[in-house]
């Protein structure tokens, strides 16, 4: 079983008139060290899909696991506990902390975790320095390029040591070399340290990272990976 | 936690001119809340001091039996032998006076008028401490070696029409049942504070007492204390001195025979409640909106932390510190504030105080910021943001983290 499986997974969300059914009873598999773009027009669920993996929201039905750990029925207390540990999360607009520095931002995953404050910190700088922001240890959010703020949330979703890492279209708000930067960041992160990404996306840069991509059309998932070449399968952005 | 900690106060500063008007509206009601309760204590201070030190004193001794029977068989309750207890008792540190009195009631006479008096015969030498709240307002104080000069109250000068140096003849019941009379020369006239007990006080040497009532002994021993905090202490003391003599005691503190004390205290605590609780909700008010607004325009953060780890109950935590830090810098604040308020009141001689009812002179207020006032006040401030914190917290706590992240 691969470290993401999902089995049957449906999503609704009540609207005006009938549920709109985003996401209708689906599988899929994920094995360790896999970089999986995940793609399809606006609104076709790739925010749901990932949200539902990262155990932000439950499904209506069918079960979702995580590294073999089944996140139905979890309490709060132990969802939080899988976040912390097992998943790493990259937003578009990258959710950091504004009163806190770039170090403290990626230590803070760390402090929930329980981790002494020594290692914290030491954690903190390697992390920023393999994101290439050594010299901005002690900048808050607000005093950084957009680029940067998603490095330091690149380096605070990998301070526990994830096997996953979900970004829900993490290049979103950033001009185009700023964001192959980025990917440069997460390929070399997959490849050197066999951390599995999932990334939603409109953009044909970022999917031309993934070793495999997702289709999702109405509510299904379709594995599109050795199909048609990827630009006919992209909306022109 | 200390990250924590650090994370909410660093949150608190975040919003610098929100919170400090929040923290301003503390600081108001702080200030409000100590300031009354000052008064306040102020107020009970001198109602306490002018009760013991005019008329009470700390603690008074009697023979046993005294308050069942000394209405019924007034002269089987004396004290006997008052000087030797009186002795022992005056040798304990933190005791200011020891002084017998004996009190009767009777017809005041200057042959023009009759008038009710109230006669209480003192020990002119052990007398001096409890002068501080008789303000002489003619002629002098009463002096040891003048076994004739009584002093009156202001009010009684009145109805007899006498005047410093004219004879009075009291008029009363022996103990034996006989009438009898006395006389004393007005030496001076005195205002207790209390108009009432101005209109019928007589204060004569003690054994001028003794010879209209025809016995050698006494009503009672009066103990005056240097400092009214040490009376707990010093009682058990006083009453392991009474112990050592054969005679048996009844002793009373002030406060179990001034009833009145304890109605007016009741009654402005009961004030001060009121009050306190109404600064609290407006404080609860301005901080359940700082809390809210600050819990609305973080929802992106809350988001980003449930989604790293943190759980309900660490996001409660955070935005309690948080309000309740609130409440701490207010309250805080509000401390020096009040003690400004109150220095500055002490600086311009305080805030001059119409007499309050049954007295005659008005006085001059100040704060008496006692740590319980002060106590009171943050206690009330701080549980009060820690109140209104509850709801923005637990409401933070609940938001479902996906439609946090969409902010
Ligand atoms: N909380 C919600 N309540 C109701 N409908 C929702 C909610 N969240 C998402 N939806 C709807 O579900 C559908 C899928 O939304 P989702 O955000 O997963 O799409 P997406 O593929 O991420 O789109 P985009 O590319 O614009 O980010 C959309 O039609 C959206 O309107
Ligand atoms: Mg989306």
């Amino acid at each position: 079983m691969g470290v993401i499986s999902l089995r049957a997974v449906s999503k609704s969300y009540p609207s005006a008139d009938a549920r709109l059914e985003v996401l209708r009873g689906v599988d899929l598999e994920i094995d360790a060290g896999e970089f999986v773009a995940a793609i399809g027009p606006s609104g076709s669920g790739k925010s749901t899909l990932l949200n539902l993996i990262g155990g932000l929201d439950h499904p209506d039905s069918g079960t979702i696991r995580i590294d073999g750990l089944d996140l139905g029925g979890r309490d709060d207390r132990t969802l939080a506990a899988i976040r912390n540990k097992k998943l790493g999360f990259v937003f578009q607009s990258f959710h950091l902390i504004p009163v806190l520095t770039a170090a403290e931002n990626v230590a803070w995953p760390l402090v929930l975790k329980g981790m002494e404050r020594r290692s914290r910190a030491a954690r903190a700088t390697e992390l920023l320095e393999r994101v290439g922001l050594a010299g901005h240890l002690h900048r808050t959010p607000g005093r950084l390029s957009g680029g940067q703020r998603q490095r330091v949330a690149i380096a605070r979703a990998l301070a526990c040591r994830p096997k996953i890492i979900l970004a829900d279209e993490p290049t979103g708000n950033l001009d185009a070399v700023t964001a192959a930067g980025i990917m440069e960041l997460f390929a070399s992160l997959n490849r050197e340290e066999g951390v599995t990404f999932v990334v939603s996306t409109h953009d044909p840069m970022v999917v031309s990272h993934a070793g495999r991509r997702l289709q999702l059309t109405e509510g299904t998932l379709r594995d599109t990976s050795r199909e048609r070449p990827l630009h006919e399968d992209l909306p022109h952005v | 936690m200390f990250d924590l900690v650090s994370l909410s106060v660093r949150n608190i500063f975040r919003n610098r001119r929100r919170t400090i008007i929040t923290v301003f509206s503390i600081v108001v009601g702080f200030s409000a809340m100590a300031c009354f309760g000052g008064f306040i204590e102020f107020s009970f201070e001198g109602l306490r001091e002018t009760t013991i030190r005019t008329r009470l004193g700390h603690l008074q001794i009697y023979a046993d039996g005294y308050s069942q029977h000394r209405v019924s068989d007034p002269e089987s309750v004396l004290i006997s032998e008052p000087d030797e207890v009186m002795a022992h008792i005056a040798k304990l540190p933190g005791v200011a006076a020891v002084t017998p009195r004996l009190s009767f009631s009777g017809l005041g006479s200057t042959g023009r008028t009759t008038v009710n008096v109230s006669v209480i015969g003192v020990d002119p030498e052990g007398e001096e401490e409890f002068a501080d709240f008789e303000t002489l307002v003619a002629g002098r104080p009463l002096e040891p070696g003048d076994p004739e000069g009584g002093l009156i109250g202001e009010e009684l000068r009145n109805g007899l029409g006498a005047e410093v140096g004219d004879w009075v003849t009291v008029l009363t019941t022996s103990f034996g049942g006989i009438i009898n009379a006395v006389d004393f020369r007005v030496a001076g006239v005195v205002r207790t504070g209390s108009k009432e007990y101005d209109s019928v006080f007589v204060k004569v040497p003690i054994e001028l007492a003794q010879r209209a009532k025809e016995t050698a002994e006494v009503e009672r021993i009066v103990v005056l204390l240097d400092d009214t905090d040490d009376l707990s202490a010093l009682q058990p003391r006083i009453e392991e001195v009474l112990s050592m003599f054969d005679d048996e005691f009844e002793t009373r503190r002030w406060d179990e025979l001034a009833g009145f004390y304890d109605a007016v205290v009741a009654l402005y605590t009961g004030i001060f409640t009121v009050f306190a609780g109404i600064v609290g909700v407006v404080v609860m008010f301005s901080v359940a909106n700082t809390m809210t607004m600050a819990v609305f325009e973080r929802t992106g953060e809350i988001g980003a932390l449930r989604a790293i780890g943190a759980r309900r109950s660490t996001l409660v935590a955070m935005f309690l510190i948080e309000g309740v830090g609130v409440g701490l810098l207010g309250a805080g604040l509000g401390v020096v504030a009040s003690w400004l308020i109150a220095g500055a009141v002490q600086a311009t001689g305080g805030i001059a105080m119409p007499p309050p009812p049954g007295m005659s002179q008005g006085f001059q207020a100040y704060f008496s910021l006692t740590g319980d006032v002060l106590r009171n006040a943050f206690a009330v401030t701080v549980a009060a943001t820690l109140v209104s914190a509850v709801y923005p917290a637990y409401a933070a706590s609940r938001i479902r983290i996906v439609e946090a992240l969409q902010q």
